[in-house]
């Protein structure tokens, strides 16, 4: 990094609770989210899924808004995100701050609705992913500049890699960065077509994973240049180290058997940081726990920490997979793990794969000082961030 | 010192004459209407700027794909939740294309896509840009790729909606190296956000 970046706001909502203390104590008891589906409307009720354990209607009421059954549940998880991650940076009341969103579901939940012959001009315009940055933003009032990265399930990783650029370049001092993504019908069934969706609740890097569970959620991080925190004297979390994108250019919907473009994103992400991988206490890996991604993460970690493997876990089993607000939510995962030492057990795991790494379950670990978090998405969009303890 | 940001390749609106020189039917038989035009955009710039390789891909679209999503919506609505159509579901997916434009030149580096109404196009102007500037790439392929099917003009008309999305397939490629083909220099990028006017964006380019 050109500059240094810090982490001053975070906000989380996700299976495992409606902010970023729920979220934290869901985690250190070990207790999933997933169950069986409630509120997205699906004859697929053999998936269990990673639901917000409220309706929109709930959520409207917290938001205070008026609650009218157009409004997408996207949009309403990435308010209520934001607005935690403004109030724990302290900048409720000020201006010209910019926000990058990912998602890639939007508006669908909606369209998916009233389609085909029920669409109005308002659910038409509110479809794409663009559309529901903004009308965050407008929720808020306080952002001047707004886009949205859609990369699939690595959404909101790049998100921050792009805020991270934008800071070390020098166009804002401080950024909303992250994702949000509801549960759609649409691609509960296209994932289903994958074939990827397990019955059971997901066990990654285990040797019987079956697949993957869907989740929802919303995350985002506030970050902000060095000179602009010290400034106002904002609370410092962590540091964004280092980042890295890479594609695999392999397939649409799996990853290449030697991980390259994980492999890449890691890389990319530790030499930016300029830190060795044994300065790498603990790893949020993607797992997802479909057969293919886990084993070809293990094979790209294993190719980057050779025989200095850190503590790694996945988190996808107490959330589901929240696709494109995964990547910010287990970077906030990340930031909880810097923040309280601990490492986030992968529960359920049991039994060992010869091509996965041992995720961490239970036993001793030393001082975290660095984290490495990754995010993978369709088309071989890898992507990988180092999150750190921050010192003067 | 910062980078100057050249254009050293532009390609507007390939016509399908084209496409032979470039794809192989047997591999992209799959492909929808944009897909393969984006494609061929993408590697006939990639041609033209004669850097073999961008070190970095990067996509704006308004609706991706969005024929795909048409298909998957419409098979849900009319068959029910029995439907099993995965190529749709991976072509609708937004940075389908990036990702495409990736595996098929064999392009390891940095892949992204922005869909921000419209503004995404300058979205990745911009993300190229300060990569550019910082150093941190010396190329970029940079596209603009939306199709408006028939099927969005009947649902946009039936409520009076006028969209202002464009069916057109663009890219440029950036580089930091003042080639024999750069022409003209981006000078600035600005994009802005508000409750009234919502998204703007300006590109500033300087004749060189």
């Amino acid at each position: 990094m050109n500059k240094r970046i810090l982490i001053t706001g975070m906000g989380v909502v996700s299976a495992i609770g409606n902010n970023v203390a729920e979220n934290y104590d869901s985690l250190r008891k070990g207790e999933s989210g997933i169950c069986k589906v409630k509120y997205l409307e699906t004859e697929h009720i053999e998936f269990p899924v990673g639901e917000v354990k409220l309706s929109n209607d709930e959520m409207c009421l917290l938001l205070n808004i008026p609650y009218t059954d157009k409004e997408s549940r996207t949009d309403l998880l990435g308010m209520l995100a934001v607005s935690e991650a403004l109030q724990s940076a302290g900048l409720k009341d000020t201006e010209h701050l910019a926000l990058i969103s990912g998602t890639t579901v939007g508006g669908m939940d909606r369209t998916e609705k009233f389609y085909p012959d029920n669409l109005s001009a308002d659910i038409l315009e509110n479809h794409d992913c663009g559309s529901g940055t903004d009308r965050i933003a407008d929720y808020f009032g306080n952002f001047d500049f707004a886009t949205t990265i859609s990369t699939a399930c690595s959404s909101a990783l790049n998100a921050i890699i792009v805020g991270a650029e934008m800071i070390e370049s020098g166009q804002k001092d401080i950024i909303v960065v992250g994702g949000t993504e509801s549960l759609s019908r649409f691609h509960l069934n296209g994932f289903k077509s994958l074939m990827i969706l397990d019955q059971s609740i997901c066990r990654p890097f285990d040797a019987d994973r079956a697949g993957l569970n869907l989740g929802e959620g919303a995350g985002f991080i506030v970050i902000e240049s060095e000179d602009s925190a010290k400034r106002r004297g904002a609370n410092v979390l962590a540091e964004l180290k280092g980042t890295g994108n890479a594609c695999d250019a392999y397939h649409q919907t799996a990853s290449s058997e030697n991980g390259e473009g994980a492999f890449l994103a890691m890389s990319k992400a530790i030499a930016e940081a300029d830190i060795q991988v044994t300065d790498i206490q603990y790893v949020n890996a993607h797992g997802t726990g479909t057969p293919n991604n886990d084993a070809c993460e293990s094979t790209a970690l294993m190719r980057v920490f050779e025989n200095k493997m850190s503590k790694v876990s996945s988190t996808k089993m107490y959330t589901g997979h929240t696709t494109s607000a995964s990547g910010s939510i287990e970077a906030i995962y990340s930031i909880l793990s810097l923040q309280h030492q601990f490492v986030p057990t992968n529960i359920g795991w049991s039994k060992a794969d010869d091509s996965c790494v041992k995720p961490y379950v239970v036993g001793p670990f030393g001082k975290i000082d660095n984290v490495m978090c990754n995010s993978f998405g369709f088309g071989g969009n890898d992507s990988s961030i180092i999150i750190s303890r921050y010192g003067e | 010192m910062e980078n100057n940001v050249y254009v050293i390749a532009e390609v507007d609106n390939v016509s399908e004459t084209e496409y032979r020189e470039y794809l192989n039917p047997i591999k992209t038989r799959r492909y929808g209407r944009l897909l393969k035009r984006a494609l061929v955009s993408a590697m006939k710039a990639i041609k033209i700027s004669g850097i073999g390789q961008p070190d970095a891909i990067i996509n704006g679209t308004a609706l991706g794909c969005v024929e795909n999503s048409e298909r998957l919506l419409t098979a849900l609505s009319v068959e029910g939740e029995s439907v099993s159509m995965p190529t749709n579901f991976m072509q609708s997916t937004h940075n389908t294309i990036a990702s495409l434009i990736g595996m098929y030149t064999h392009n390891h580096g940095y892949n992204c896509t922005y869909s921000h109404k419209n503004i995404s196009f300058e979205s990745g102007m911009l993300d190229a840009y300060m990569q550019i500037k910082l150093g941190k790439i010396k190329t970029a392929l940079v596209c603009a790729n939306d199709e408006i099917t028939q099927d969005i003009r009947l649902k946009a008309n039936k409520v009076g909606l006028k969209s202002d999305v464009k069916d057109r397939s663009y890219a440029v490629v950036l580089s930091s190296e003042k080639t024999d083909k750069a022409y003209k220099m981006v000078e600035d990028i600005k994009i802005s956000h508000d409750r009234i006017n919502g998204d703007t964006a300006e590109i500033i380019y300087s004749k060189i």
